[in-house]
């Protein structure tokens, strides 16, 4: 989660991702921020995240992120 | 329940409030020359005519208005016509039509031009006119709606009409076959539409103790044998009067060179008249249709009458 | 028949409607079926052919994608640790060709439909003295709608293979899903998720719905009929004719085209929601406001919504996910920094996106020119941002600065309308002409000096032109704020109410634009 939360910081220091709980409904996070967080995830985590997660429910929090990303990482 | 009374109160009152638009527009119809122009301008100015002055009803497309004069009828039998023709009507428009004239006026004859009896404009336009023009019929601030725009515009140039006719007098020579009523035992369909309409057309001349007479206008671009068969048996069938006037339009004297407005489509000013003549002595022979010139209470025929004479002396010498 | 027609609103919707309600429930989905097959043949007649055999064909696809997935399921469950990654890349590339294969039939079908004569026209011009055969170009017939529902079939397909939706089973389910009447001529586009559920429930009918519904309706009708169509008497006169217009004229043009396409896309747009809901359906909004934007890549996000969203979840997603962009990502944020590498990553990703945009509106170059008019603009919007940070903050102003809004929708409006000039212009090359003439000669006296009143609308067009606009600009303004108006409208006294829905419907029957003097405008995005 700590990563998770550096790798957020890095993209926009300006939003409170502790309690942000629409990053994509009141685009906080823009498509392009997604794409670079996208990235940045698949590296630090080593996973594979395909166009089918691109929804706002996998990216509105970073609780959502993480569960995201756990999900990934059991496959 | 209280909800949908809620909405049956809300169309009431709506209904209500597009009748109170009605009486208005129609006022203002009335009284104000030229705030409606365009197709609708027949409606409202047949309207406005005084009660029951109008004793031949020359209804149709725009066949019939550019074919019948009635300050000539006027001036040489002293029939009382009213051309109410629109150009391309539609039968439901002459159903419609016919039943906002005989508001107010009670003729004794209803003259119809039969061009209008082919015209089909397909299922959903036919579906959407037997919808719009009892609506417009009921509530003629439909009709009418776009009087609204006289009061920024102001009225507009309208040619001057004598009883719903205009002086043509440009000359366009019809150039084709003069033999365009070639013998042949073929018939042009009538629309099922038109026969509905028609029906409902005579029932209506009926109620209202006006007789019905089918004319065709001499027009070589519009009629053919076919159509003259077709006509001729739906005539018969339905024991209504017929005169193909494009049968006789030699007797009538109508030269194809001189009295074409636009190539055999219409006619001018030239042709209109020799037609005029022709039906005047029909009328008169066929009908007993009152003779208004000496009686009281018709000075407004005779003094459009005489600008029409004027009008047409100075296009005449152009 | 059209939307907007007095025989679709008060004969065919309440015939529609009252066969579905007296219908039982289980029907109810046929009914609806049954309507919109007939709606749709009175439009296309035979053509109809081309949406039966995408709904059957795309069926067949989804069954198959999902089949697959439950061998995949199946397989897995006995299969040895070691083996479980090369049976799951086995069936992911089966799936991945069961998927390409579909989308390329449909867009094959589409293309053919809709670009040959383009492309045999360009091979032509360009490689006809070389080639030993020629291309004829031939007479196409398209299907109404087919650019709108082969978009939705796409993505019901792609849905399925990624597996966001289980793919449905049942035939006529996915039929409605394609052919609902409502939206078959022009949108909204929807997913699977907005609509594929809800069409086949068979709801009884609300009142409230009704009500709503109609609401809706008149609104639609209010905005294509007392401006629309007004407007389109002026617009055609100055693009139909445009070299004898001044620059004046011509930026005029540009402002009442948008004006006229805004008003007549969303006004078709309420005519179809408000249909839908009648229905129950409620089907997905096409804008938000979009003349609030305040960048081109917002108003994107406000104006035709589901194309936007369709092409961000189809194209966008995808190509920037895909390996080579996500290769160049890596190597180039070890190379060349981050911004360069955002750069070089939103140009891939959106070049494809503004290219099908383009392309979508129809087979000519001057649509491919908008579609990268809007391309360069938004990557624009990308690079400059530092620069724009910098600039601020050396006068010290923060970007979200209360005044800057103004001047960031000014500046929106701008690109907005000579985007629209072009979209309008008859041919690339006019719209060259037209946008060059507005530095030409401008002289913005022409516009009253005779100008706009040339034009074949009169005093009184424009006076409806103008009232109906602060109308919608109002309507839109209490929008923006988030004030839901069917809601607060609920609250006010019914004389309120009531006298606004009067002054709607009266509005509609007497200023709209119909009878003598007016001509029927067709509804232009069904052109697409």
């Amino acid at each position: 989660m700590e990563k998770l939360m550096n790798i957020l910081m890095e993209i926009d220091d300006s939003i409170d991702y502790e309690n942000e709980k629409a990053l994509i409904d009141d685009r906080l996070l823009d498509s392009f921020g997604v794409i670079t967080l996208v990235s940045e995830l698949e590296d630090a985590f080593d996973i594979d995240i395909e166009a089918s997660e691109m929804t706002p429910e996998n990216f509105n929090s970073a609780g959502s992120i993480y569960k995201m990303i756990q999900r990934l990482q059991e496959n | 329940m209280k909800k949908l009374k809620k909405v049956i109160l809300f169309f009431v009152l709506f209904i209500v409030l597009l009748w109170a638009c009605s009486i208005g527009i129609q006022a203002v119809v009335r009284t104000a020359q030229g705030a409606v122009s365009g197709r609708s301008r027949v409606f409202a100015s047949v309207s406005a005519e005084k009660k029951n002055t109008i004793d031949v009803l020359v209804a149709g497309d725009s066949e019939s208005y550019t074919s019948v004069s009635p300050m000539d009828l006027w001036d040489q039998t002293g029939i009382a016509a009213y051309d109410c023709g629109q150009p391309g009507q539609r039968i439901q428009e002459t159903y419609y039509m016919l039943k906002t004239a005989f508001k107010t006026q009670s003729p004794k004859l209803v003259l119809f031009e039969t061009n209008t009896m082919f015209r089909d404009p397909g299922l959903l336009k036919n579906v959407q006119l037997s919808l719009t023009e009892p609506l417009a019929y009921h509530f003629p601030v439909i009709k009418y709606h776009n009087a609204w725009k006289a009061l920024f515009d102001g009225s507009g140039g309208l040619k001057t009409s004598y009883k719903g006719f205009e002086i043509r007098n440009k000359i366009v020579s019809y150039e084709g076959d003069e033999e365009y009523m070639k013998e042949t035992k073929d018939k042009t369909a009538i629309p099922e539409v038109v026969r509905v309409y028609m029906e409902k057309i005579k029932k209506l001349c009926e109620k209202n103790g006006a007789d019905l007479l089918l004319v065709s206008a001499p027009s070589p671009k519009n009629y053919n044998y076919k159509k003259h068969n077709a006509l001729e048996e739906y005539a018969r069938e339905n024991k209504l009067p017929y005169v193909d006037l494009n049968m006789k339009y030699r007797d009538i004297g109508i030269d194809w060179k001189r009295d074409s407005y636009d190539k055999g489509d219409h006619l001018n000013i030239s042709g209109a008249r020799k037609v005029t003549a022709y039906i005047g002595k029909y009328l008169t022979d066929n009908y007993s249709l009152p003779d208004r010139r000496d009686e009281d209470g018709w000075q407004e025929w005779k003094e459009m009458a005489k600008e029409y004479f004027e009008e047409l002396n100075t296009k005449l010498q152009q | 028949m059209t939307y907007q027609s007095l025989v679709y609103g008060f004969a065919f919707l309440p015939l529609y409607l009252a066969a579905y309600q007296l219908a039982p429930r289980k029907w109810r989905g046929r009914v609806l079926l049954g309507s919109s097959y007939l709606f749709f043949w009175s439009l296309s007649g035979s053509l109809i052919i081309y949406l039966l055999g995408t709904t059957v064909f795309v069926h067949c696809i989804g069954i198959w994608l999902e089949w697959l997935k439950s061998e995949q399921k199946t397989a897995l469950a006995s299969a040895q640790r070691s083996e479980k990654k090369k049976i799951k890349s086995a069936y992911q590339s089966r799936s991945r060709h069961v998927l390409a294969f579909g989308v390329l039939m449909l867009i094959g079908i589409l293309a053919y439909l809709k670009y040959y004569n383009f492309f045999a026209e360009n091979v032509t011009g360009i490689f006809g003295n070389i080639l030993p055969f020629t291309l004829e170009e031939k007479k196409i017939l398209m299907p109404v709608g087919i650019s709108f529902y082969t978009l939705q079939a796409v993505g019901y397909m792609a849905d399925v293979y990624w597996g966001k939706i289980r793919a449905e089973e049942n035939l006529e389910k996915t039929a409605l899903f394609l052919a609902f009447f409502p939206q078959i001529m022009e949108g909204p586009i929807c997913r699977w998720q907005d609509t594929g559920g809800t069409l086949f429930e068979g709801k009884p009918l609300e009142l409230n719905n009704l009500t709503d519904g109609y609401i809706r309706i008149f609104w639609g009708l209010f905005k294509k009929k007392v401006i629309a169509d007004r407007m389109s008497i002026g617009v055609d006169a100055i693009f139909g004719n445009y070299t004898s217009y001044s620059g004046a004229m011509t930026a005029f043009a540009a402002v009442a085209y948008t004006v006229q396409l805004y008003m007549e896309f969303s006004g078709c747009m309420d005519i179809i929601i408000g249909s839908g809901q009648l229905f129950g359906v409620k089907l997905p909004e096409n804008f938000r406001q979009p003349f609030c934007a305040q960048s081109a890549a917002e108003f994107w996000r406000r104006w035709h919504i589901t194309l936007g969203t369709w092409f961000k979840t189809y194209i966008f997603y995808p190509v920037s996910m895909s390996g080579p962009v996500k290769k160049w990502n890596q190597y180039g944020r070890k190379h060349f920094g981050k911004y360069v590498t955002m750069l070089g990553t939103s140009a891939m990703a959106l070049f494809p996106v503004w290219l099908c945009n383009g392309l979508w509106h129809g087979a000519r170059w001057s649509y491919i020119f908008y579609g990268m008019y809007y391309f360069t603009l938004i990557l624009l919007g990308i690079v400059v941002v530092p620069l724009r940070d910098r600039i601020l903050g050396i006068f010290h102003v923060s970007p979200g600065a209360g005044g800057l809004k103004y001047i960031r929708i000014a500046k929106t409006w701008a690109i907005i309308f000579v985007g629209e000039l072009f979209f309008r212009a008859d041919g690339l090359r006019a719209g060259l002409h037209m946008f060059g003439s507005m530095f030409r000669d401008f002289h913005i006296s022409d516009l009253w000096n005779g100008g706009i009143m040339n034009l074949g609308m009169s005093r009184a067009d424009l006076l409806a032109i103008a009232a109906g606009c602060v109308v919608v600009a109002a309507v839109g303004a209490v929008k923006e704020r988030g004030i839901d108006i069917r809601k607060s409208l609920a609250q006010k006294p019914v004389f309120l109410r009531w006298g606004l829905y009067y002054a709607l419907l009266l509005a509609v029957v007497v200023i709209a634009a119909y009878g003598d003097g007016y001509q029927a405008v067709d509804m232009i995005y069904a052109g697409f």
